[in-house]
């Protein structure tokens, strides 16, 4: 076998663990997070894909940013995925996320969540179903599968550009950049 | 090579060393430091010899002796050893303060009293250098002013009347047996009666006891400890209170003597019995009192007295095992409280005084190296294996729970809990926890004070893994007071009922320790983060306001402190308020009218004449 | 056979606690009228946090942890499994007793460094938890040491293999019974639940812990599981044996030479033993919410201490 097959077959092990042990950050952005706990109990039960739910950032993979995100609420969810740990998929859950969904004239609400935080997919619904949760899941996983899940590699290589957005927002954010950033000239991402 | 050497070079060193730091205060710091090494040295080439009684001095028309046998040997080289380390770091904690001359004078002079104690070979002398370091003391504790002055006032108080009662024991030794000599008593004093054997016992084991704190008498330790200087503070809880366990074994083993110590009283009220039951509270109260402190040297200075009831149990429990380990457990003691003692100390100097639990924090990023040897001060006091602190504990418990002694074993194993407890709140509001902002600009300790913490804690761990090298000592005392021998060697102790082998427990440790390093190395390797990149639920970390010191152990603060307040302390703060009063109303005749006198002295006399006409006494 | 008991020890004591945290989960799940996940789900769970990259705050921050796994693979090597005891003559339940300390403290240390007051109440309410049940833990195994007249593991389990198992002799029988009500306690499940309680403070000490530590406190827990549960059946139900049949059935395959097979068969009972004491106390976890502080340590002191302590008294009482 050549060299990227062994590479590859070393790798599946990994592969597996992402998919199979996706902890979630229990974090209840807005109004979606009433369909969390139906999705994680005996009903429909989530635990048979793996998916729990944790109480920090530093232990979960998986980042469900439900209903709306006003401009007070970006700045704890920016936190909470800067303090996640690599490799980490981020999913919106709600059409408030996507474009802006019922508040998408409002003054205070974020309408485009990418140009903050990377994501990986989106579920569209206000609010979707459960079962909606699980196709999301399943989903992520054959993007995992394929190495298209890198919404932390984007983060990673393009942090100028988000953090130029954040400042955009915000003014001086209270904390300093995750990653070193150096000037140098790159065509906008988004 | 003489016993008198070795006291004439410590007692002048002191002296000598005042005068020098008249003249300069580097010279007196290097002589000082001289002294003490000299002495070290010349204890160490004693070792193994015992030399008879050697006449020094005519007293009182009284010849004074001194001795020296393994007993004395193992004594003297504690104390040699922590002073030599104690003057290296006060060199760098006192610079600067007022009247370090005299704080020089004193622990040189408290060091040489103690050498004069195990050396002296009759009562007399016993009883000189005993008040010598008792006074000595108290000049010392009183050094910074202000709440020191009091807690000197009730230790010497409390010295005074043990220092009395051990008197009473003198004299009425001397009277029964005609000589003062300690050896020559030892033969004496097997044709007296129990009764007799009884009350020298309880006089001097109320002198000795009042010394050494165990639970009626100790209430002076707490304060005394907490206000003295810290590398002071060492020497004190290391083997000042010692002096007191070392005049215990001297009568209850070596005047007394093994059999009648043991056989006096009846059935369960066996004397040395009630001493273990006195050793087992003593182990627990004070160390769950240590808990509920919010002051490091008091929380320490209350671990003292807990540690000081192993040592009584280990002692008065009458079997080879268990007084051997009381024994070593004396020399275990010394090492990690004067090392927990030197890095309070270290921590005091650089935050300018302060040693309040409440108000320090994350100081392991500063002083990397004070908290190493907090971390393994605290380990040997805890017990864990590894430590020599462990070897001593194990060698006490098995011979209680094979002796079949399970409540004694109860109280000394529920001790360890309660020591985890209050140091883990020892460590985790000094070094662990979030770097308050005033002290982000510390140093770290300075060398003359790293120096100790390190030899002490290297002698925690040699002793720890090769307890053989110091148990070799104790086997020589324990079989000349009479015991059986312990099956000694290099890295434990063999029998058949179980035996105990460090060599095996360190390998095993660092073998698993070197796998699991490799299997965290087969993880991705983690990012350094500063202190306020911290969970706080979405939030930026506050300065100052992050850190968990105070009321550490809430819930079990409000169920057991009602049961763990001072009752002795305050039991005896009334007894002295009634003598007080009692002593005012006394002060009312003093009018200081001479006709109030002149009625007094017609008074008195018409009652003499009264008592003669009706029953003419004279 | 040492090397070999040495060597294998630790990986076999790490398998039968991931399984027993697997089919803790999976238990919970039936009764709770759900499917689990699947039995494998916490080595799934390792893999994925040792391809995690995460965060550390110093070097304690690691070698706490280290240092508790260190301590718990040594203790497991004290235990006798069955027939099998690679360190055995080092110092009995004494050691044990003080190396099982080694635990908490790698974790209170690592713990610390973190900088998180989440992490500095978990570590308090871990410790006074310990304290709480070490009051009759200490009653009971030393009414065990006193009523064998030893402090070896191993001679207590060869004891019990012609005298019967403790918890139905008599003397022994309050502590066995008292130590059924404390294994909760020791084993960190429900009711006692108090040092992770993710709703109250956010996991505890394990709040700053990624990739990783995380990986190594799940493998500590397993371990820790292994170790609590081996004690209890070494010192009360056997450990290994089943009477006085298993010992005719012994000596005939020693003599026989197959002595590989004896402790084969000897280590399926202890393990049989593990799994049945297990299950209840995960039904116990299933039903019970989880108990304050207070609430925890008024109970361990009250009951539990009080059965220990008659058993004590009556092992002295007959030992006389």
């Amino acid at each position: 076998m050549d060299r990227n097959k062994l590479v590859k077959w070393l790798k599946a092990p990994t592969k597996m663990g992402h998919k199979y042990s996706l902890h979630v950050v229990y974090f209840c952005t807005g109004c979606g997070i009433i369909e969390i706990p139906p999705v994680i109990t005996s009903r429909w039960d989530a635990e048979r894909f793996g998916v729990i739910p944790v109480a920090t950032p530093r232990q979960a993979n998986l980042f469900l940013i439900t209903g709306y995100v006003s401009v007070k609420t970006l700045k704890a969810i920016i936190r909470t995925y800067e303090q996640m740990p690599e490799p980490k998929f981020t999913v919106g859950f709600g059409s408030c996320p996507i474009n802006g969904g019922m508040y998408w004239d409002s003054y205070n609400t974020i309408k485009h969540l990418d140009k903050y935080i990377p994501v990986d997919g989106w579920i569209a619904g206000c609010m979707p179903r459960p079962e909606a949760i699980f196709v999301a899941v399943t989903h992520l996983w054959t993007l995992i599968d394929k190495g298209m899940a890198d919404g932390y590699k984007k983060y990673r290589e393009k942090y100028k550009y988000y953090r130029a957005n954040q400042e955009q927002l915000y003014g001086k954010m209270d904390w300093p950049p995750l990653f070193p950033i150096e000037d140098k000239d790159e065509p906008n991402p988004s | 090579m003489s016993l008198q050497l070795i006291l004439i070079i410590a007692f002048s060193g002191a002296f000598i060393t005042y005068l020098l730091g008249k003249l300069s205060h580097r010279v007196r710091d290097y002589f000082a430091v001289l002294v003490s090494c000299a002495l070290v040295v010349i204890i160490a080439l004693f070792y193994g010899k015992s030399v008879g009684k050697t006449f020094y001095l005519v007293f009182l028309d009284l010849p004074l002796f001194l001795e020296l046998n393994t007993l004395s040997w193992f004594f003297a080289i504690t104390i040699a050893v922590m002073g030599v380390l104690s003057i290296i770091f006060s060199l760098s904690y006192i610079k600067g303060k007022e009247r370090t001359d005299f704080y020089y004078l004193m622990m040189l002079l408290v060091n040489a009293s103690m050498l004069g104690i195990v050396l002296s070979g009759d009562l007399v002398s016993f009883y000189i250098f005993w008040e010598i370091m008792s006074w000595s003391t108290f000049l010392l504790i009183s050094y910074n002013r202000g709440p020191a002055l009091a807690a000197g006032m009730k230790y010497i108080i409390m010295s005074v009347i043990g220092s009395a009662a051990m008197l009473i024991g003198i004299l009425s030794l001397y009277t029964t047996c005609g000589t003062l000599i300690i050896s020559e008593i030892a033969v004496n004093i097997t044709s007296a009666s129990s009764g007799y054997i009884l009350f020298i016992l309880i006089s001097f084991v109320i002198g000795f006891g009042i010394k050494s704190a165990i639970v009626p008498l100790h209430t002076w330790l707490p304060y005394a400890h907490s206000e003295a200087p810290s590398p002071f503070s060492a020497v004190l809880s290391g083997i000042l209170i010692k002096m007191g366990t070392y005049g215990f074994l001297l009568i209850m083993y070596v005047v007394i003597g093994l059999k009648a110590f043991l056989e006096l009283g009846s059935g369960l009220l066996n004397f040395h019995y009630i001493l273990c039951w006195l050793g087992a509270i003593t182990i627990v109260i004070p160390t769950f009192i240590a808990l509920l402190q919010n002051d490091a040297k008091k929380l320490l200075a209350w671990h003292s007295i807990g540690q000081i009831g192993y040592i009584i149990l280990g002692i008065s429990f009458g079997m080879s095992l268990s007084v051997a380990g009381g024994i070593f457990h004396i020399f275990n003691h010394a090492t990690f409280k004067a090392l927990l003692f030197l890095t309070v100390g270290a921590v005091e100097y650089r935050t300018n005084g302060v040693r309040d639990l409440n108000s320090l924090g994350g100081l392991i990023k500063k002083m990397p190296v004070v908290f190493i040897g907090a971390l393994v001060g605290a380990f040997g006091l805890i017990g864990i294996p590894l430590t020599n602190g462990f070897v001593s504990k194990w060698l006490i418990y098995k011979s209680l729970i094979l002796q079949g002694q399970p409540f004694l074993a109860f109280f000394a194993l529920i001790g360890t809990w309660g020591t985890i407890l209050s140091l883990y709140k020892f460590l985790h509001n000094i070094f662990l926890g979030q770097l308050p902002e005033k002290y982000k600009n510390i140093k770290k300790a300075p060398f003359s004070m790293q120096f100790p913490i390190i030899i002490f804690s290297l002698i925690i761990i040699l002793f720890g893994i090769l307890p053989g090298i110091p148990l070799r000592v104790v086997n020589t005392i324990v079989t000349s007071f009479g015991f059986e021998s312990l099956n000694v060697n290099l890295w434990g102790i063999a029998s058949e009922t179980g035996a105990l082998n460090t060599v095996n427990i360190f390998a095993a440790i660092i073998v698993a320790g070197i796998i699991v390093w490799l299997i965290f190395k087969a993880g991705r390797k983690a990012v350094s983060v500063a202190q306020d990149d911290n969970y706080a639920a979405g939030a930026y970390v506050p300065p100052d306001k992050y850190h968990y010191t105070v009321d550490f152990y809430n819930p079990l603060y409000r169920m057991i402190s009602p049961f763990l307040r001072d009752f002795v302390d305050k039991f005896y703060t009334k007894l002295a308020g009634w003598t007080r009063n009692l002593c005012s109303g006394v002060r009312r005749l003093y009018t200081g009218d001479v006709g109030n006198y002149v009625i007094y002295i017609v008074l008195f006399l018409a009652l003499l004449i009264f008592i003669q006409l009706n029953w003419s006494i004279w | 056979m040492n090397i070999i008991g040495i060597v294998l020890f630790p990986p076999i004591a790490f398998v039968i606690g991931i399984f027993f945290i697997g089919l803790s989960r999976r238990i919970m799940a039936r009764i709770q009228w759900r499917y689990g996940p699947p039995i494998i789900q916490p080595i799934i769970d390792i893999i994925k946090l040792f391809s995690q990259r995460s965060v550390s705050h110093g070097i304690i921050f690691g070698l706490g942890i280290i240092l508790s796994l260190a301590g718990s693979i040594v203790v497991v090597l004290f235990l006798p499994l069955g027939k099998i005891c690679p360190i055995s003559n080092s110092g009995g339940l004494l050691v044990i007793f003080y190396l099982m300390l080694l635990m908490p403290l790698g974790a209170a240390l690592s713990g610390g460094e973190a900088a998180n007051p989440n992490t500095s109440i978990g570590i308090s309410r871990k410790l006074i938890l310990a304290l709480g049940y070490e009051v009759p833990l200490l009653l009971i195994l030393l009414a065990v040491m006193t009523y064998y007249k030893t402090i070896s593991i191993i001679e207590i389990v060869t004891i019990q293999q012609s005298m019967g198992w403790s918890l139905v002799s008599l003397p022994l029988l309050l502590s066995g019974i008292a130590y059924l009500f404390i294994l909760p306690a020791i084993m960190g499940v429900r009711p006692f639940e108090l040092i992770k309680a993710p709703q109250e403070i956010s996991s505890g000490p394990i709040v700053e812990y990624g990739g990783n530590f995380l990986a190594l406190t799940t493998i500590e827990h397993a371990l820790s599981l292994f170790i609590g549960i081996a004690l209890f059946v070494n010192l009360f139900l056997g450990g290994g044996g089943i009477g006085s049949i298993s010992l005719q059935l012994e000596s005939l395959l020693t003599s026989a030479g197959l002595g590989c097979i004896v402790s084969f068969l000897t280590g399926i009972v202890f393990f049989i033993k593990m799994l049945v004491v297990f299950v209840i106390v995960i039904l116990i976890n299933a039903v019970y919410p989880r108990l304050r502080v207070e609430q925890a340590i008024k109970y361990l002191w009250k009951w539990p201490t009080l059965f220990a302590f008659i058993g004590l008294v009556i092992v002295l009482i007959i030992r006389r």
